[in-house]
């Protein structure tokens, strides 16, 4: 199992931090609380990048993480790690549309049990960005896809107003229903729930970084809070799940992309660990911020927002490792 | 990034696979949940035969340090052929030796710091035909080992060595201890340190047992009293000590991360088992934590080969503590768990009434040294903090 990046891949990281950190402040996270419009030249930039909705998970797992450590609002996490990547499995025409950036999609699979997986029911639930996106796709028992237009859908009010989920009625939308193999709807789903972990573990990142300086920078009793141990053991601890839930996510993508047998357990821990890592990080860091970190001002809250919706979403912490047990038990 | 090895590095593997198939003897088949730290052999002897034999055999063959050049029981492999070598033994639970001070510590301290005479040492420490114990710890240093009093007090052509040290591993069957001692009592504390190769059967030294929380013999106190060791053996510069204490931990916790996590995955198999002999499999939550215990062990070998993956590159990983820390905590979680999922027989180790000879409360009880030993667990926490994190001292 070798970890090293190309070249090219060290690039792509690099690229994406780059762009987001120019093109996503805070204050366009905290702009989008009450104007979802202000997302939209950070989408015309990300439009480039849309490629990576095929191809090596791990390529778009680097870019995700630099998503997830802006709390990037917009389509684009949509688009290519859900939308594209069923549309792969259900060879559409319309993927190499939405690969050149010219498409933007989403997906509406999970019932009202809030899993993603293929089910009967005409009102699906927790579909991001259903609003703003070109098109839907509906996936159904069977399982089949359907691609269309523009839904019926009324936003579903979570913490995190950077990543919006939506209830959308798909009853209009089963006419020309296609099949699509189960093998690859699983694939997709599993892309998908790798990206998300790869995107949360970017947000506890960030969560971390700022939990670290601002433990060198805060002064108590004369001295910086971070040269107390109880606060430096929460941060070793913290450092130790992150590095943790970035291993275990570059394994996942890893796994799915060499087809290996691993892949369904892979994404089990990957999710599972991104999860208890946003947990632990998001509660110390505000712990770590004190009062501050209490505040609607700072900027905290916005990222902790996120990492817990993340959590949540495509199966929580519990549910993955449920799933997992099915397996190995 | 990429999941498998190359053709040559299975060619690598496929080799060593032939090599146990004749080799190996049935006893070094055994899966144990736990290894090193005084872990003793089958019935009270610390290393049995066995355990000997087997150990000058991958000396001879070449495969007891694979990365040594053959006089010192190797191949010349590389960093990913050594890694192959490190799983495929773990994987199978295969033990190198019962002792590793000699051929993990000692060894590669002497290769680095030595010199001429004393790198002569090295093959009978890394073959097991010397067995070498390390004095660090004493009474008044345990994880401030810069604070140890042991005094070597330099006379002409040699030392007068007295003082104590305490849990030291193999002392009770060692001949030599690779010893810590104060030649310089005025410097500050990290400066006045050397190491000395001291015979542990000179006159003036006493070697008492102490048996280990698991019932089981194990390490020692050394008493030192008025013991006269030439002065050809001081290891590197007088006062020099610190840097190789330094060195010594680096090798220790080299290859572990590798037994630690192909352990806890072994543990994991044996929940699962336990799950079903006592009709728990189907409690959701024991299913739950089971699973927990399997992302943690699957987590943390991709952590491990993450960290290789840049020390293969030349960086120094800071992984070495991460894994550290959580396989040992891990470890003892795991444990308690298979004590926890038998009721009220959790604590029984009957051979009649208990389930695996007790191997769930043993084990339990024998991780807590991996959260002590080798830097304890808070100890690795203030490394993280202080070395990798940059957080400033307290
Ligand atoms: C099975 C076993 C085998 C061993 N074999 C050997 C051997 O062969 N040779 C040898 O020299 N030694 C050996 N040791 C000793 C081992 O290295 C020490 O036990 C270890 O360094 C801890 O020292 P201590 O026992 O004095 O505990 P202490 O240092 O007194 O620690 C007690 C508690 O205080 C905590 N603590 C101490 N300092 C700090 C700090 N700065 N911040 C926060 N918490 C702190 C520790 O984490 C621990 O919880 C062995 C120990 C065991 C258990």
């Amino acid at each position: 199992m070798d970890f090293s990046l190309t070249d090219d891949q060290e690039l792509l990281r690099d690229t994406a931090r780059n762009i987001l950190a120019r093109e996503c402040p805070a204050s366009l996270v905290r702009a989008h609380i009450d104007d979802p419009t202000v997302a939209e030249p950070l989408w015309s930039r990300l439009r480039e990048y849309c490629g990576l909705g095929s191809g090596p998970a791990v390529d778009l797992c680097l870019f995700v993480e630099a998503t997830g450590y802006v709390a990037a609002p917009g389509p684009f996490f949509a688009t290519v790690a859900l939308f594209a990547p069923i549309l792969e499995a259900a060879e559409s025409d319309l993927l190499e549309k939405v690969l050149a950036g010219e498409v933007s999609g989403t997906v509406a699979m999970a019932g009202l049990d809030g899993l993603w997986a293929a089910n009967r029911e005409p009102r699906k639930t927790f579909v991001p960005e259903a609003d703003r996106v070109d098109r839907v796709v509906v996936v159904n028992s069977g399982p089949t896809v359907t691609v269309a237009e523009r839904l019926p859908a009324r936003l579903v009010r979570t913490v995190d107003h950077s990543r919006r989920l939506f209830d959308v009625e798909t009853a209009a939308a089963v006419a020309d229903a296609q099949a699509i193999a189960p093998d690859a709807l699983d694939r997709a789903v599993q892309r998908a729930t790798i990206a998300l972990s790869a995107e949360l573990v970017g947000t506890c990142r960030r969560l971390f970084d700022m939990s670290l300086s601002y433990a060198k920078e805060r002064v108590q009793f004369d001295r910086p809070i971070g040269s107390f141990q109880a606060i430096q053991h929460k941060l070793a601890d913290m450092a130790l799940d992150l590095e943790r839930a970035w291993a275990a996510v570059y394994y996942a993508a890893m796994a799915l992309d060499a087809g290996d047998d691993e892949r369904a357990r892979a994404t089990h821990v990957a999710k599972a660990t991104a999860g208890e890592a946003a947990r632990r990080i998001g509660k110390d860091a505000a712990q770590i911020h004190g009062g501050i970190g209490y505040t609607w001002e700072h900027d905290l809250h916005l990222f902790l927002r996120r990492a817990f919706a993340s959590e949540a979403w495509l199966g929580n912490t519990d549910w993955h490792h449920d799933r997992l047990a099915d397996l190995i038990v | 990034m990429h999941l498998a090895w190359g053709p040559e590095e299975e060619a690598f593997r496929a080799e060593l696979v032939a090599f146990i198939a004749e080799y190996a003897p049935p006893e070094a088949l055994v899966q144990r949940d736990f290894a090193g730290m005084g872990e003793p052999g089958e019935g009270t002897e610390i290393v049995p035969e066995w355990a000997r034999r087997w150990q000058a055999i991958l000396f001879d063959h070449g495969w007891m340090i694979p990365a040594y050049p053959p006089e010192l029981g190797g191949r010349n492999a590389t960093p990913i052929q050594t890694l192959v070598f490190l799983e495929e033994l773990a994987s199978r639970g295969i033990l190198r030796s019962l002792h590793f001070p000699g051929y993990a510590i000692v060894a590669p301290s002497l290769l680095e710091f030595g010199n001429e005479e004393q790198k002569k040492l090295a093959p009978a420490a890394i073959r097991g035909d010397t067995i070498w114990c390390i004095g660090m710890s004493e009474p008044n240093a345990g994880s401030d080992l810069a604070g140890l009093q042991t005094r070597a007090d330099l006379r002409d052509d040699h030392f007068v060595v007295n003082g104590q040290k305490v849990w030291t591993s193999y002392a009770t069957i060692a001949q030599k201890c690779f010893c810590y001692v104060r030649t310089d009592p005025d410097a500050p504390k990290h400066r006045g340190i050397s190491v000395l190769l001291i015979d542990v059967d000179t006159p003036g030294i006493d070697v008492r047992p102490l048996r280990h929380i698991n019932g089981m013999a194990g390490f020692a106190e050394v008493f030192f009293t008025d013991v006269v060791v030439p002065r050809e053996n001081l290891v590197g510069a007088l006062n020099d000590g610190w840097r190789i204490t330094q060195g010594s931990l680096a090798h220790e916790r080299g290859g572990l991360w590798v037994e630690g996590v192909a352990r806890l995955e072994h543990g994991v198999e044996g929940l699962i088992t336990l799950a079903r002999h006592f009709g728990r499999d189907g409690d959701p939550v024991v299913r739950r934590e089971i699973a927990q215990m399997y992302s943690r062990a699957a987590s943390l070998r991709a952590l491990g080969y993450k960290g290789f993956t840049s020390f293969a590159q030349g960086s120094s990983a800071p992984e070495h503590s991460y894994m550290k820390l959580a396989t040992s905590e891990t470890g003892k979680r795991l444990y308690e768990l298979g004590m926890e999922m038998q009721g009220a027989y959790g604590p029984v180790v009957d051979d009649e009434r208990g389930y695996e000879d007790g191997r769930w409360i043993r084990s339990f009880f024998t991780s807590f040294a991996n959260t002590i030993a080798g830097g304890s667990s808070e100890i690795q926490r203030n490394i993280i903090a202080q070395r990798v994190l940059g957080l400033p001292r307290s």
